[in-house]
């Protein structure tokens, strides 16, 4: 069919941050498509220098709303490796808590209020109110549970109040743990059926496959979220402090863009990546719902990233459960820590629902922060995004321009991009 | 008939939009007290046909400012939410430097000239840029004051937000002072509304709700100085959210 | 006495905790300090506390308490939401049960709070005898550290032993039925007795002038360097009248849902260090400066209580002291730094007669009430004719005033512009704020809720036989016209009447109709002013305030009562101009507005120094406040 198309989505609705996307094609030809982000720069980086290591997290955790606990956890990581400070199994395992609440926010936003939208025909969930009312019913209820274990675990779900270097400022009480866990436990069975729900228009993902490279953190002995070892699904580990050599942010001489890549042309942080990469560790329920959808390692759909989301959703409820106990069980305590000025480098590298995230600071002898790097998992998206619309872009001169830009919308949209968090500006450009 | 709501963001990250979204089932209330008629990041639908206009973020760019003067044509009311759109917030922090120093400690060598998006000028708060009628402050805003301020302006009343410190919150819910704890807390000359959230997790205010009018900052930094906090100390966690209001 | 041993002690507490279906609240840690608060088990409790963050005046008068819950859909219905659990208190300090003690002289003595007796009805009272001091703590000098009443038991923990002191029949019933306790032995007894007369040695402060010296060093100290000095370091940040055991004073507004459909009318703590504390709709804040707001607090502990009630209200606890960060608030240190001062000039305080001691229950509850006629009368003023729903006279005096409440929005106080004549009565309403402004858009035959009337009004008892001369300057005209009506209406028991009035231009005048008809009656002269006649505005009468009236009017002083109601500007030069004429004190009386919130003598916002407007006032002989500082 040889026409002229052209569409033009400016400001993207329903993802995180300000992104635009063109397609055009002349007589059946594609002439351009692009990916562009006009966001606002936000130049954290500037920012934390001169800042004292005791509130730097609290600088960066307002680079994003919805990650702004995994932002906290990458920025103390990053401070607590650059002054050599250790922190005790307890803070670890309620740091683990804490993104547990967080991922299940963010993924049960996604799923839900953002792409689920697509799936069901709708333009967004205001609609589904009158026609998926049990469907939303099952959104909000996990979303509640998922506040309500981020209030417990950080004094409030966005910009977290406790998270601090060293440990917690109050640690939560055992009651509060115990009934967040239990608030657990009632949508497990919420989730198994808002599963349901999802697989009845299951059709409606496209089937696209393009192969691409995966990063996200693998660790032996779980799941990888809080802790690990960067991993490729083109093979190797490496350690996180060697972040660069992953990342390679370079510019690409045609564009003001900075790319990241690895082993191929560009590569993909997200859910996926870490489904793809740690798929063994799963919890049980986790694995039913993946295989409800047919979804196992490798998948290289881009679509099923939002599945891949609702899979974790099942894993974070049932390892939250477990975490629960484990520092139950080990007796909770207010601790007193030191924590001791040192000057030093430390990478701190931490899955938020988006992807793996990277904090770099380097720390003067009385404690001020004088140099950082943030490398956000959208940042390393943004290559991939635009592979994937050029590897695509062929078949889609077949078809009408409504559904191109459906298309492409809610392939943006799967990558579950935070573009405001995006502290390098990106501007794609392929022509 | 129900006011028409459209909810726009600018630089910030969107952490006080999410708070909206997290009203749970009181977010089918408010769908049902007023037509949100535009919501970037939550629905595709989208007029230009509205009543009150919800504002988070600061203006960095001309092209913000653009924007944001032809949203206050449109809108009978202006609400800021969130402390960059009120105060400037985290934002601001840049504008202790100039705007070329800061590019190029992020972007290095980038070739950014002429680009329109990169083209900053030392943040600003809405209301330096046009004319803000309430404000909902916080970073992020409280969900219950949220719901206190729109459901003032469905009825008729003028919303009011509490001219007195964190502190009368903070000693209303028993908590032991942070002072107490050899931390030190911006609580007596930031505006309360928060009920004290931060200093009942132990962890000391840093005024994102903005600071009083009649804030008291003479006898605030005898406080601090009798509690041993250094001049450069009391500067970084006043200018934190407040930024040039607590110049000593 | 009775006596357990600690263990029986323990029991007793449990049994309590675990058995008797009742709030147990307690003194527990809370990191290095204390608070009241449900004990889960005996092992909480701790007896040895030195002194809680908040003083049990929050099981009273909890922080933010529903006093009535409202529905918006269809009619409009209030319902009153009261407390009457059954609770046990645990471990109160002797101070504090003084201090509960003073609060119910305010909430159970003139006008019954039924929200706060219900409360105090349903609650044993276990007190505690001092066994660890507060650093901070004064009680010794103002002898608070032990009482021996209003308890139901007290306990004295003598180590090994309990000894229980049985204070009311409750008390001996709770400890018959939860207890196993044997009288206490002469040696426990004596034990206790020593503990008690040794304790005043273990306060490190106090004050150095016994309570009873305290109002006058105050009255003679009024411009003392202390409060200047202290009051720079203020941070009015509320902390000392929220932990005080004796201060009370709240504020009440209506949290309406997000679906507009329900909502409860909620009061909550409020401080007079707060600097909208004394604010009014039309912007007036009548206590602004953080000097006069800090010296209120010491004159309403030292001064005001002992003329009301005869009693200091302080209780030595320390909790200000020790929590006041720039360490101004400590009572003990401000009379000590002022007792060795002596200012030759003594302030006068006369406070008029407090003579309200009918019971209502109900008390904050509004009626529903009718519009059943509206009249705009200016741009900003609408008369409103309104009539009980019971269809029972409102019975008020002249100068009385009633609050109208909207659900949802809140209350203001209304003075009543008409007689008391007949069913029906007549509000004067400016639009300054939200619940007037939500006034003026209802229509005849909707419904408002009004509660009183309250107030002391005008005497017309007191003016019979006398010359009258009636000073009203912008919508003081309203109130005035119910005193001028019945005067009217009683014509022959008054001899001359003059009726001047001041607007501050002529589209602002109110009650035109009703000028011009007291214009003809025999014997009553009118005068009215403007201060300018804007362009487009006719006026062929009078231009200047309100004093240039005076002059026209050729008074007896001696025989004449002037009565005066306007904007708080104009009494000062009014009373001038009179009493430069020779007019006595007692003859000027003058109708004073401040804030009003729960009309009763409860939430303290219209306090004028020790004065409650709504309770003594707002009328007041000029006599009776000339030296009050806070009154023009």
């Amino acid at each position: 069919m040889a026409s002229d198309l052209n569409v033009t989505v400016k400001h993207l609705t329903r993802v995180e941050g300000h992104g635009n996307i063109y397609f055009n094609a002349k007589a059946g030809k594609v002439e351009k498509v692009l990916w562009e982000v006009d966001e606002a720069p936000r130049f954290f980086e500037a920012m934390v220098r001169g800042k004292s290591y005791s509130y730097l997290s609290h600088i960066t955790s307002r680079i994003c709303g919805i990650c702004s606990i995994g932002h906290s956890l990458a920025s103390l990581k990053a401070t607590e490796a650059a002054m050599g400070v250790r922190i005790s199994e307890q803070t670890e395992l309620l740091r683990r808590l804490a993104l547990h609440g967080e991922n299940l926010q963010s993924h049960s936003l996604h799923v839900g209020y953002l792409a689920a939208p697509d799936l069901f025909g709708a333009p967004s969930v205001v609609p589904m109110v009158k026609t998926h009312l049990d469907a939303v019913g099952k959104i909000v209820a996990v979303h509640r549970l998922a506040n309500r274990l981020s209030d417990v675990t950080c004094g409030r779900t966005t910009h977290p109040i406790t998270l601090t270097v060293g440990g917690f400022t109050k640690v939560p009480s055992e009651e509060d743990l115990l009934s967040a866990k239990k608030e657990c436990e009632k949508n497990i069975e919420v989730t198994r059926s808002l599963a349901k729900d999802i697989l009845s228009v299951k059709d409606k993902i496209p089937d696209f496959w393009r192969e691409t490279e995966f990063i996200a953190l693998v660790n032996d002995k779980h799941y990888a979220f809080y802790d690990g070892k960067i991993g490729s699904t083109d093979g190797g580990t490496y350690p996180v402090s060697d972040y660069l050599k992953v990342t390679n942010e370079y510019f690409a001489p045609q564009s003001t863009a900075k790319y990241a890549k690895h082993k191929r042309a560009s590569y993909m942080a997200s859910a996926l990546s870490r489904l793809n990469l740690n798929y063994e560790q799963l919890t049980d329920g986790a694995k039913e719902v993946a295989e409800m959808f047919g979804l196992k390692p490798v998948c290289h759909n881009p679509y099923m990233n939002t599945i891949a989301q609702l899979v974790e959703i099942m894993h974070s409820l049932e390892d939250s459960i477990d975490l629960v106990d484990k520092v139950i069980g080990m007796g909770l305590e207010e601790e007193e820590f030191e924590v001791e000025v040192r000057p030093g480098r430390g990478v701190g590298a931490v899955e938020v629902p988006r992807g793996i995230l990277f904090h770099d600071y380097t720390i003067d002898e009385v404690g001020n922060c004088v140099k950082a790097n943030c490398i956000i998992p959208t940042n390393q998206n943004h290559g991939n995004i635009q592979q994937d619309m050029e590897a695509m872009a062929p078949k889609l001169v077949n078809m009408p321009e409504k559904d191109i830009e459906l298309r492409l919308e809610m392939l943006v949209r799967a990558y579950d991009p935070c573009i405001s968090c995006s502290t390098h500006y990106l501007k794609v450009n392929f022509i | 008939m129900k006011p028409r709501v459209a909810i726009f963001d600018f630089a910030s990250c969107e952490g006080c939009e999410l708070q909206i979204v997290n009203l749970e089932e009181k977010l089918l209330d408010l769908i049902d007290i007023v037509d949100v008629v535009s919501f970037r990041e939550a629905m595709k639908e989208h007029s230009n046909d509205y009543d009150i206009a919800l504002i988070e973020g600061s203006i960095m760019r001309p092209m913000d400012e653009e924007r944001i003067k032809k949203i206050r044509e449109r809108a009978k009311v202006l609400i800021a939410i969130g402390a960059c759109a009120c105060l400037g917030g985290v934002n601001k922090l840049r504008n202790e430097w100039p705007v070329e120093e800061v590019k190029k400690e992020v972007y290095g060598d980038a070739p950014l000239e002429g680009n329109k998006f990169f083209d900053v000028f030392p943040t600003k708060a809405v209301d330096e840029v046009v004319k803000v009628d309430f404000y909902i402050p916080g970073c992020p805003i409280d969900r219950n004051e949220f719901a206190k301020v729109i459901t003032a302006v469905a009825l008729g009343r003028k919303p009011r937000l509490p001219t007195y410190p964190v502190c009368v919150e903070c000693k209303k819910r028993e908590n032991i002072c942070v002072f107490e704890l050899g931390q030190f807390c911006l609580g007596p000359i930031t505006r309360a509304g928060c009920n004290a959230i931060c200093p009942s997790f132990q962890d000391g205010c840093e005024g994102c709700r903005g600071f009083l009018d009649d804030a008291k900052m003479d006898a605030q930094k005898d406080v601090l100085r009798k509690y041993g906090v250094t001049v450069d100390q009391m500067m970084k966690k006043f200018n934190f959210y407040n930024y040039r209001k607590g110049v000593l | 006495m009775k006596a357990l041993s600690k263990l029986e002690w323990l029991k007793f507490v449990d049994r309590l905790v675990n058995d008797s279906g009742m709030d147990i609240i307690g003194v527990k840690a809370k990191g290095e300090s204390f608070v009241f608060d449900r004990l889960k088990s005996a092992d909480e409790l701790r007896l040895d506390h030195d002194v809680t963050i908040l003083p049990p005046k929050k099981v009273f008068l909890p922080v933010t308490e529903d006093l009535i819950s409202y529905d918006l859909k269809g009619q409009v219905r209030g319902e009153r939401t009261v407390d009457d659990k059954k609770r046990v208190l645990i471990g109160v300090h002797p101070y504090d049960v003084i201090a509960i003690e003073q609060m119910d002289e305010v909430y159970l003595g003139n006008n019954i709070d039924e929200h706060y007796a219900s409360r105090r009805l349903n609650t044993l009272i276990i007190a505690s005898d001092i066994i660890n001091v507060s650093e901070r703590s004064f009680a010794a000098s103002l002898g608070t550290h032990v009482t021996d009443s209003g308890y139901d038991l007290l306990v004295t923990d003598i180590g090994d032993t309990v000894v229980v002191d049985v204070g009311s029949k409750e008390g001996r019933a709770l400890l018959k039925k939860y207890g196993k306790a044997r009288d206490a032995s002469k040696k426990e007894v004596d034990t206790v007795k020593c503990w008690r007369s040794d304790l005043p040695t273990w306060f490190a402060r106090r004050a150095k002038l016994p309570p009873s010296e305290w109002k006058r060093v105050l009255d003679e100290n009024h411009d003392h360097p202390v409060w200047d000095e202290n009051s720079k370091k203020c941070l009015t940040c509320g902390t000392c009248t929220t932990v005080c055991p004796t201060c009370y004073c709240y504020d009440v507004d209506d949290r309406t849902d997000l679906n507009l459909k329900e909502g409860k009318r909620q009061r909550t703590w409020d401080g007079c260090l707060l600097r909208d504390f004394t604010l009014v709709g039309s912007g007036e804040i009548f206590r602004d400066g953080v000097k006069e707001r800090y010296r209120h607090r010491f004159y309403r502990k030292g001064a005001y209580f002992p003329d009301r009630k005869g009693f200091v209200a302080c209780v030595g606890c320390g909790r200000c002291a020790y929590q006041c960060l720039p360490d101004i608030a400590d009572p003990s240190e401000v009379i000590n730094s002022i007792a060795s001062y002596n200012l030759h000039k003594k302030e006068e305080h006369p406070v008029p007669p407090v003579e309200h001691p009918e019971i209502r229950e109900d008390l904050l509850i509004p009626e529903p009430a009718t519009i059943i006629r509206k009249q705009k009368m200016t741009d900003l003023e609408t008369l409103y004719v309104v009539r009980l729903d019971s269809g029972k006279e409102l019975g008020h005096a002249p100068g009385q005033f009633v609050q109208v409440s909207l659900y949802g929005i809140g209350e203001a106080p209304i003075s009543i512009s008409s007689a008391p004549l007949g069913k029906e009565f007549e509000l004067l309403v400016r639009r300054v704020g939200d619940v007037t402004g939500a006034m003026e858009k209802l229509k005849e035959g909707d419904k408002i809720g009004v509660r009183g009337p309250y107030g002391r009004g005008f005497d017309p008892k007191e003016m019979q036989g006398k010359d009258m001369l009636f000073i009203s300057g912008g919508c003081g005209l309203a109130p005035m016209r119910s005193l001028i009506d019945y005067t009217i209406g009683h014509r022959k028991d008054f001899k001359d009447v003059w009726i001047l009035y001041g607007c501050k231009e002529p589209a602002a005048i109110l009650f035109s109709k009703d000028l011009k008809q007291w214009a003809d009656v025999e014997n009553v002269k009118v005068l009215t002013t403007v201060d300018k006649c804007p362009d487009g505005q006719c006026w062929d009468g009078n231009i200047g305030v309100i004093t240039t009236l005076i002059p026209k009017v050729a008074f007896d002083p001696k025989t004449t009562i002037a009565v005066i109601v306007g904007p708080p500007i104009m009494y000062k030069f009014v009373i001038r101009d009179l009493k430069s004429r020779g007019m006595p004190d007692e003859n000027i009386i003058v109708s004073l507005e401040r804030r009003m919130k729960c009309g009763v003598g409860k939430c303290g916002h219209c306090q004028m120094n020790g004065i409650y407007c709504c309770i003594e006032g707002p009328v007041f002989k000029y006599s009776e406040v000339k030296n009050i500082p806070e009154a023009f």
